[in-house]
């Protein structure tokens, strides 16, 4: 049985006669110690603090049965990894591919083994587009004025927490992602409408990050660590 | 939403107590084909096993709801699939 946030991605999964419901992966609502196995592929890096993705983790952990397992695939920052880049980076400008809308909201990013540097990166913050989540009234805020950068897909990131945009293509029902382009070249007129974009909020990981936030909860034990395709992964067995 | 899947559901109503949100009730716009109560020996009655598979495995609840059996609170059922979604007083 599947959950998400998203209603309407939901009942696309109803429409194809899977089992699914929708939920918010802070509260899921089933009985605790019920499942043999779990999976929470590219989820948790979309929540915004660590309090937030470590709760996740652990209502997750809540609902395994002692020695049943969880599977978790997150985003990495480093999209380079042992010199090879992800399947993210390598298709970068428009080349086709059938899952263009899963590469990029799935993780398959490279991941780099250098030790990643995120302080120096924060000077490209200020040349980047105002993200449309500032809060416009912040002259009210005593918090600092921290602005998210929006991302440059196919690229490497250059921040742990960032905005990923997406693309809706209009006048069809397929969503596509489209590379850094907002009109899109071509002869025909459908393709010559703008498409809104979307901003959708990531935390890629460093590597060791994922283990670590796994380590920190008692009721679990991390059983294999690894990259794949631009990912950080784990699996955990409930004690 | 098919029985299987309902067995596994239970209301995260915040408050409730231990064990206080299952199972949920499920609502239908009509009556159910089960007996309220499983005959005794019921593992070699082999219409009512039949019966039951097909409850179990077959029949998928549409339009309805899902009542949590404390609160009273209804999750919806649209197109076979529950919304569980709390609301942010609720949450």
């Amino acid at each position: 049985v599947g959950c998400d946030r998203s209603k309407n991605l939901v009942d696309i999964c109803g429409e194809k006669h899977f089992q699914a419901f929708v939920c918010d992966a802070l509260s899921v609502p089933i009985r605790s110690g019920s499942c043999d196995a779990c999976i929470s592929i590219a989820v948790i890096h979309h929540f915004s603090t660590a309090e937030r993705r470590l709760a996740t983790i652990r209502e997750l952990a809540r609902l395994l049965r002692p020695g049943g397992t969880a599977l978790i695939y997150v985003w990495a920052m480093e999209q380079e990894y042992k010199n090879q880049k992800s399947k993210y980076l390598k298709e970068k400008n428009g080349s086709k591919n059938k899952d263009k809308e899963m590469n990029t909201s799935t993780a398959q990013r490279p991941l780099s083994d250098q030790e990643p540097d995120n302080s120096s990166q924060d000077s490209a913050l200020s040349d980047q587009l105002l993200n449309d989540f500032k809060d416009e009234s912040c002259g009210a805020k005593t918090v600092a004025d921290f602005r998210l950068p929006v991302h440059t897909n196919r690229t490497s990131f250059h921040s742990q927490d960032l905005l990923v945009p997406w693309h809706l293509k209009g006048g069809t029902k397929k969503k596509e992602e489209n590379v850094d382009t907002v009109l899109v070249p071509g002869g025909s007129k459908e393709s010559q409408e703008l498409s809104p974009v979307f901003h959708r909020y990531y935390h890629v990981f460093c590597q060791g990050e994922l283990e670590a936030v796994c380590r920190s909860l008692d009721c679990v034990r991390v059983q294999k660590s690894y990259y794949d395709q631009g990912n950080w992964c784990v699996i955990l067995e409930k004690l | 939403m098919k029985l299987l899947t309902h067995n596994l559901l239970s209301s995260h109503v915040p408050g409730l107590r231990p064990g206080g949100g299952f199972p949920l009730r499920i609502e239908l716009g009509h009556p159910s084909e089960l007996p309220p109560e499983p005959v005794p020996n019921y593992e070699g009655d082999e219409e009512f096993l039949r019966r039951l598979h097909h409850v179990l495995l077959e029949v998928e609840v549409l339009e309805g709801a899902l009542q949590c059996p404390d609160s009273g609170r209804r999750f919806p059922i649209s197109k076979g699939v529950p919304n569980m979604l709390l609301t942010e007083d609720e949450a």
